[in-house]
């Protein structure tokens, strides 16, 4: 044996004792876990790794067969065009639907924070979107931009803007519009809400001797607010991001993924081929990837994030 | 107010028990001739196994069925509790709308939570039967209980040689006309001359054209749901075209295909005559637009014209409108048929209970209120039998639609099936292909899903 193969062995032998020792140390500590940690193995990985296991094989709709078919469902996936146009029409509405959340969760924070009247009562209203279910706001929605019974034509045809219902939900080009905008107005109400935790724990201090200093409102949002509140925008957004990608039922309830499929994303098309269709061996490759995908997001945005020294 | 529906005279047919009963076996065996693909006739392996259940300790049963809305909520309650009542059980009553209905079924089946007993669209039959989900009925169709029904009616419930299920429900189409907006663009409203689709164009034209009337002349379906492919079918197997060949086999881009999507698509962006935005309309928008009087033609099912009745009654809607069969094509004239059936299943520990509530709801009289409250056509002859059916302004259309009666394929993935059928008419629709395009794109997906 060399003499760095022995070292490595000491090392590993010394880091096992150490751990050993850890845990004896804290027995009680992991005994008392352990319940919660059974179960989440229960519920969390043991669906991981079935899903994991599922996209091995092909399982057809009217079968309870599964044959094993290895990667085959990924090759076909990669080669299919439809992957290529399901992320790119699920990165443009967590992009949008993020985008719009936060921007707009922001200039809501910022207002509700200043000494404005009615201002309780203002942060109560702006909750009510999110109290409300998704499904309930996406019925709604959909009946607001009904091309026939809406009230978004209804009043367009009115002021005499349009001459016929305009069908935003059935228009392949921009029905996609039609849904983020609702998810927009659901999901705002939770980021305004942290923003304004975020925005109540800066310091006056700052303030004032920026005004002090003869720094205008924007330089004191620009130079003062946006640094403060970075750790809250980044976890927030990381939160929406994660929430938007993975969001079923706004568009199922609004569109059901169409028009010719243009408002589907990843996860509408895994419900389609998965559970609709029954090819559960196709839509679990599908879950796999979308899982990957997330967890690579969430990787590297964390990484960027704590770059600088910061911690969670 | 205009005179009342005159289809009948219009046609110079009576309606008898006799034609009623001809018609619902004749789209009974359409319905079966649907799914001969991968039937062997064979005999069936069921054992009855049923009767082998102790059925002592069956204190619930559960039941679920698709699409219960308010016209029939208290039907179900009333019967339930009857139900209850008379055999000491507790009946666990669900309903799913029709989107989920293939899903919910599909995850209790797979998570083995099915339920005792549900409706299922008879064309879905081989799907469960593949996975050994669904119980054999012979017992009760082979006997004094199946003798209720046509055959063709019961025969639409017969797969590789057994019955799966107990024909709980059919329907078909006609098309609907609004009598006050013909009038008002100048056409007959008591003849409406809509025999053929180049009949029902002229029509949809006159009415756009018309000053005095407002409403779109007609209902197109092009919303992404699973309905838009029905209403579209009666276009593509009135032109020749089928869906799939004998083999089971993939065949919607034939000349005759291409024909009947071109009509379709034109009515919408060569022609106008539609409502606007045919992709943003599901088959209810447009059933819901008509039966508001704001539509002039539509295909529907009966009860859009029970809807309007009694609509009419109670003073919500003054508008008159007549029902004629739905157009033909070059090659014919079809109504879309379809059975539901009523089915146990296999992972039922309450067999027998079950049987028992499918005999309870099978009561002629009944019967006789389901198909009047939910506007089906009647599965059981002798209900089927009643004046009601035969004599009522808007039931008769429908008896006499008999004769044109088609069902959609028998495929255990028709739902993927339909969905890219779906797609292909929303691509069209939208004008982004050609009809030849996309259908020829979706013969070559289906070819690879089905191969």
């Amino acid at each position: 044996m060399s003499l760095a193969e022995e070292r490595t062995r000491t090392g590993d032998d010394s880091r096992l004792a150490q751990s050993a020792a850890h845990i004896k140390r804290n027995r009680r500590a992991y005994l008392l876990i352990a319940p919660a940690a059974v179960f989440l193995v229960a519920v969390v990985g043991y669906p991981i790794l079935e899903t994991f296991r599922l996209s091995l094989y092909r399982s057809p709709a009217d079968s309870t067969i599964e044959t094993f078919v290895g990667l085959q469902h990924y090759v076909d996936i990669f080669n299919s065009d439809i992957f290529y146009r399901l992320l790119w029409q699920t990165g443009r509405w967590v992009a949008v639907g993020v985008a719009g959340k936060t921007l707009l969760g922001l200039l809501i924070a910022v207002h509700l924070k200043g000494d404005i009247r009615g201002r309780k009562f203002f942060r109560t209203a702006f909750l009510i979107p999110w109290g409300i279910p998704y499904a309930i706001s996406a019925v709604v929605f959909r009946w607001i931009e009904h091309p026939q019974f809406g009230y978004l034509n209804a009043i367009l045809l009115k002021l005499g803007v349009i001459e016929q219902g305009i069908g935003i939900l059935g228009s392949p080009d921009i029905a996609w519009l039609g849904v983020v905008v609702a998810d927009i107005w659901i999901g705002t109400p939770f980021m305004a809400i942290i923003f304004l935790a975020g925005l109540q724990s800066i310091p006056q201090d700052l303030y004032e001797a920026a005004a002090i200093d003869g720094a205008e409102r924007w330089h004191q949002f620009r130079y003062i607010t946006l640094p403060q509140l970075k750790s809250v925008i980044l976890m927030a957004t990381l939160l929406s991001t994660i929430w938007t990608f993975v969001s079923f039922d706004v568009i199922w309830t609004m569109t059901g993924g169409g028009p010719i499929s243009t408002t589907a994303t990843l996860v509408i098309h895994i419900y389609q081929v998965g559970l609709q269709n029954g090819n559960l061996g196709l839509g679990a490759a599908y879950s796999v990837i979308g899982f990957l995908l997330l967890l690579l997001f969430a990787v590297v945005y964390l990484r960027v994030y704590t770059r600088g020294g910061e911690e969670l | 107010m205009m005179r009342e529906n005159t289809t009948e005279e219009a046609s110079g047919q009576t309606l008898d028990r006799r034609r009623l009963l001809q018609a619902l076996g004749a789209g009974g065996m359409i319905a079966v001739a649907g799914c001969t693909g991968g039937g062997d006739g064979s005999e069936s392996d069921s054992s009855g196994e049923g009767s082998g259940e102790s059925g002592d300790d069956t204190q619930s049963v559960q039941l679920l069925t698709m699409g219960v809305g308010d016209n029939i909520k208290q039907f179900f309650e009333e019967n339930n509790a009857a139900f209850e009542s008379e055999y000491d059980v507790d009946v666990e009553f669900t309903s799913v709308t029709w989107d989920n209905a293939r899903q919910t079924v599909n995850n209790r089946v797979d998570g083995g939570q099915a339920p005792d007993v549900s409706r299922w669209p008879a064309r879905w039959i081989p799907q469960l039967v593949g996975k050994d989900a669904l119980e054999p009925v012979d017992d009760l169709m082979d006997g004094e209980f199946g003798e209720k029904f046509a055959e063709g009616v019961a025969n639409g419930t017969m797969y590789n040689g057994s019955h799966y299920g107990v024909p709980w429900a059919a329907s078909n189409k006609c098309l609907y006309y609004n009598k006050d907006a013909f009038e008002a663009a100048g056409l007959d409203p008591e003849n409406p001359a809509l025999d053929t689709w180049e009949d029902m164009l002229a029509a949809a034209k006159a009415l756009t054209e018309s000053d005095e009337v407002s409403v779109p002349a007609l209902g197109l379906a092009g919303a992404d749901a699973i309905e838009t492919g029905s209403q579209y079918y009666h276009y593509h197997w009135s032109h020749g075209a089928d869906l799939v060949d004998d083999e089971g086999m993939p065949v919607v881009n034939s000349d005759g295909a291409v024909e009947a999507l071109s009509f379709y698509t034109d009515l919408h962006l060569e022609h106008g005559v539609t409502q606007s935005s045919p992709l943003s309309s599901t088959r209810q928008d447009i059933r819901q637009l008509f039966e508001n009087g704001d539509l002039g033609m539509v295909i529907g099912h009966v009860y859009t014209g029970l809807n309007i009745t009694e609509s009419q009654e109670n003073g919500e809607v003054d508008f008159d409108y007549g029902i004629v069969q739905v157009p033909k094509g070059p090659a014919g004239r079809y109504s879309l048929f379809t059975i539901d059936t009523l089915g146990i299943f296999s992972q039922s520990e309450h067999k027998d209970i079950a049987r028992d509530l499918i005999r309870f709801y099978f009561d002629e009289e009944r019967r006789f209120q389901y198909s009047k409250q939910k506007g089906f056509l009647p599965v059981v002859e002798a209900v089927g039998e009643r004046e009601y059916f035969s004599e009522s302004k808007n039931w008769g259309p429908f008896v006499e639609a008999g004769q044109y009666a088609r069902a959609r394929p028998k495929l255990s993935n028709f739902s993927q099936f339909n969905d890219r059928m779906v797609q292909a008419i929303q691509e069209a629709l939208a004008g982004q292909k050609s009809p030849q395009k996309a259908l020829n794109d979706a013969q070559s997906d289906l070819e690879d899903a089905m191969n």
